[in-house]
């Protein structure tokens, strides 16, 4: 039953890197884009979905609380520093999004929301890295140093995670958004993309001189390994042919990237599995009683579907490119022409 | 935009933005240079009462307004009103902002269990983390899903689809403080649990979510997030009464205000009543302690009092004889108060805090009767709409529900001190060994973060309040007209004459005085 739920909570995980990985990433690309009207398309895209993207990010940290509280007691004060600053990030991010959506021009919570969501990809990288660092566990109580889980591999996980959010909002921005933008942002996508692949494999290769480093020894293992990261380059190379402007396969560069971020982390919890945190915390000793079980796999477990189909629906319903017009029967969304003085609000454009 | 009506209104701004400055000072600045002294435990311990005191302003907003948006939203759907999508439309401007700093101020919370209480969430674990887990299951992705529908969705989608997904979204802020007061009261009132290995391991889960003081806690808590709004709603549209702006969109929102807040305001006074009643003989620490006594023979009712908790007096008391003696039905004055010191000194709670939480709320909810029963026969007589001062002390009472939440909060919260889980989980055992300087930190990041957004979110609201509702007419330049278009707009900029337009039959088409900008 505990890896059922361990399944789960890395289902949480995936979604939640997928998708607010996306909407932080077109976050950070708002500080490359100087065009204001450019500028605030991108952020609209955002407006529509963060709140539902990010709660994958509390979902999985409360169905890691309810079913192994003893990791969740424990890692989340040694991930302490970056895991707060990851949540002023977020409260700077979620506030200067509705704020900029609300009023007719905001520059500076335009800035905020670009420099909010950069800091929190990078701060959620050094909290990825802090699962590669040694946890103590003294009579059940977390027990450590103030900043001895930071470490030069630190460095390297925050940047690969901002490069990859970074990909992944510039796929998700290529699919969504017509004419410049679009061109943009595949033009831009392909080196962030680039950029990620590189980063995403320096920290692979760097994973053995942490305190994890990775268990291939079992052939099941080393096969499944293999295969993930197979699958993950296959899915990277899709992503690179298609998210030139030229390509009219505009879902696939998001679908590519999407397929080699989950293939990558498979990969390395298969080579990991059941270890949560090096070197003793594991799925087994860390599982909540049966009692609890029972009551979050109905609970909690029957109504993921149902999450699932929320979260789609959201999406759903601002399906389609977000300025042709082409979305459900009554769109009204006028095309944003240059005539309009200053950035608009997605409220006063949808009404 | 916004310029039209700047002048007269900066004043309140800026009133506004120094008394926040003000408050950030006499709060953080001392919070700041005392924090090096502090212990990891009382570092801990305000950095979650800061955070949770930020969060629980939102809901107190935010569940009560989106209750409204449904209401508007079907309503303008039903007669195709335009002042029902006016009204619809403003509000959600509060709405949107205070919805979205709810949210993110809610994340914070749940990684702090983790965080700051590290041992409390390994023990307690196996029940905390289910209850939350539903609430993030049941509540955060319905109101994530339809969020954005509810906000964007204006003119990109069906009515149909825009109020279904309004009356989701505040079915999901139900549900959620339905699982917050469960998992609360839950720490208040344990049971249905058994404690083994040092863990809290769940037995009946129907005892675990209805514990003894949810029954009353949570309709407690509901009520009363619908009368902070109600007030809130009815003292931001009784400004544009004084002003005499927009004035059909003003009586509609102190209507209805007033018109909720008179019904639930008696019926808070019985809950919290049952609440007293149900809670405080399983805490008897916390009833000693919010009725302000430190010895044994008063039967004097404390009504003001400054606690000194190292000396166990009171420096300052004013108390009412033989009030608490009547109050415990005994009209011969001689059942006492409850004092404090009949409990041992480990399990006391902070004096002050509960005292003066508790207080708090129960004079707000005093002064919320008062105004009510006042505004009620000022209806009667007809006289609701031209009653000026009135009006005006409306607008200051505002907030007063959101306070009168805060204090409820303090009291229940420090009242349980010093337990966490109550009677079986002390808080200094449940804190995260982290080095103090860690807390430093956080504590004053938190601290600035939060003024910072609370300022930006008052400035919000006094900047969206002057530029007012009437950008969000219907037939407003660059807004679609609705489907019948009403010809007959008479400009009356006057408030008319009492008598002629009944409380709450107003047409909005009829009196309505002003044009968008």
């Amino acid at each position: 039953m505990a890896f059922v739920w361990f399944v789960l909570i890395l289902l949480c995980v995936l979604m939640y890197v997928v998708l607010d990985g996306y909407d932080l990433g077109i976050g950070i690309a708002t500080l490359f884009e100087r065009d204001a009207r450019r500028r605030h398309e991108m952020l609209e895209l955002v407006a529509v979905a963060w709140d539902g993207n990010e709660t994958w990010l509390v979902l999985a940290g409360v169905a890691l609380w309810a079913g192994f509280p003893l990791a969740f007691g424990t890692i989340l004060p040694h991930a302490f520093l970056p895991l707060i600053v990851m949540l002023f990030a977020l409260i700077v991010r979620g506030v200067s999004v509705e704020m900029v959506s609300q009023r007719p021009s905001a520059p500076g919570w335009e800035k905020a929301f670009g420099i909010g969501s950069l800091i929190a990809a990078l701060a959620q990288g050094v909290v990825a890295s802090t699962l590669a660092a040694h946890l103590t566990i003294i009579g059940g109580a977390y027990d450590g140093s103030a900043f001895g889980e930071m470490s030069w591999y630190s460095v390297l996980t925050a940047l690969a995670v901002a490069a990859s959010y970074l990909a992944l909002g510039y796929a998700y921005t290529k699919w969504k958004a017509t004419g410049e933008l679009r061109a943009e942002a595949g033009r831009r996508g392909a080196p962030a993309a680039a950029a990620a692949m590189v980063l995403g494999a320096a920290c692979l290769g760097a994973v053995n001189a942490t305190a994890a480093p990775l268990n291939l020894a079992a052939p099941v293992r080393a096969g499944g390994f293999a295969y993930l990261m197979a699958v993950a380059v296959a899915g990277a190379a899709v992503a690179w042919v298609t998210l030139k402007p030229a390509s009219r396969y505009d879902a696939l560069p998001m679908c590519g990237l999407a397929i080699t971020v989950v293939a990558t982390f498979l990969a390395v919890v298969v080579a990991r599995s059941p270890v949560l945190v090096p070197p003793g915390l594991t799925v087994y000793n860390a599982a909540s009683p049966g009692g609890t079980f029972d009551f979050i796999a109905v609970g909690i477990g029957l109504n993921v579907p149902l999450v699932l189909f929320y979260n789609w629906y959201a999406h759903y319903a601002f399906h389609g490119k977000e300025d042709s017009g082409a979305g459900p029967a009554q769109s009204a969304i006028p095309p944003v022409q240059g005539a309009q003085p200053g950035p608009v609000s997605p409220s006063q454009e949808a009404s | 935009m916004g310029g039209q009506s700047a002048k007269p209104h900066t004043a309140l701004l800026w009133t506004i933005i120094t008394s926040v400055v003000v408050v950030g000072l006499i709060v953080v600045f001392p919070l700041a240079l005392a924090l090096p002294g502090m212990h990891l435990l009382t570092l801990s311990r305000w950095q979650f009462a800061i955070t949770v005191c930020f969060h629980i302003l939102f809901p107190s907003i935010t569940v009560g307004t989106s209750i409204l948006l449904c209401v508007l939203y079907g309503m303008y759907w039903k007669t195709q009103r335009p002042v029902y999508l006016q009204m619809f439309r403003f509000w959600r401007r509060i709405f949107a902002v205070g919805f979205a700093i709810g949210v993110v101020a809610g994340i914070v919370l749940v990684f702090e269990f983790g965080v700051l209480w590290g041992v409390f969430a390994t023990k307690a674990g196996p029940i905390m983390g289910p209850l939350l887990g539903m609430e993030v299951v049941t509540a955060f992705f319905v109101e994530a899903g339809f969020i954005g529908i509810l906000l964007y969705g204006d003119g990109r989608v069906r009515p149909r689809t825009m109020f279904a997904a309004t009356v989701m979204v505040s079915i999901g802020t139900i549900l959620s403080s339905t699982w917050i007061l469960a998992n609360n009261s839950w720490m208040q009132t344990p049971s249905g649990f058994a404690v083994r290995d040092g863990r809290f391991v769940p037995v009946n889960w129907l005892h675990v979510i209805f514990s003894p003081s949810f029954i009353w806690r949570w309709p407690h808590m509901l009520n009363a997030v619908l009368i902070s709004a109600s007030f809130f709603v009815a003292g931001i549209g009784a400004w544009y009464l004084v002003k005499g702006r927009a004035l059909p969109f003003a009586r509609y929102s102190v209507s209805i205000g007033l018109g909720m807040a008179a019904i639930l305001v008696p019926l808070q006074i019985f809950l919290g009543d049952n609440v007293a009643f149900n809670v405080l003989p399983r805490q008897p620490a916390k009833l000693a302690a919010l009725e302000g006594n430190w010895a044994s023979p008063n039967t004097g009712y404390v009504i003001f009092a400054i606690p000194d908790q190292q000396a166990e007096h009171n420096i300052v008391q004013l108390s009412i004889p033989c009030l608490a003696s009547a109050i415990a039905e005994d009209l011969s004055c001689k059942s006492p108060n409850p004092p404090l010191d009949a409990i041992p000194k480990q399990d006391r709670p902070l004096m002050t805090p509960v005292y003066w939480g508790f207080r708090t709320m129960w004079y707000g909810s005093m002064l919320m009767f008062g105004t009510l029963f006042y505004a009620t026969i000022l209806r009667f007589r007809r006289r609701l709409w031209t009653a000026r001062r009135f009006h005006k002390f409306l607008v200051w009472l505002a907030p007063l529900g959101i306070l009168a939440i805060l204090g409820g909060w303090v009291t229940a919260e420090t009242g349980r001190q010093p337990w966490v889980v109550y009677g079986y989980l002390r808080t200094s055992a449940a804190v995260s060994h982290l080095a103090p300087a860690q807390l430093v930190f956080s504590v004053i990041g938190f601290c600035l973060m939060y003024a910072v957004m609370l300022g930006a979110y008052i400035g919000y609201i006094v900047h969206t309040v002057r530029i007012g509702p009437e950008r969000d007419r219907p037939d407003a330049a660059g807004q679609p007209r609705p489907e019948q278009p009403d010809q007959s707009r008479p400009a009356l900029r006057k408030v008319p004459a009492p008598g002629t337009i009944a409380p709450g039959m107003a047409s909005p088409e009829m009196a309505s005085g002003e044009v968008g900008a």
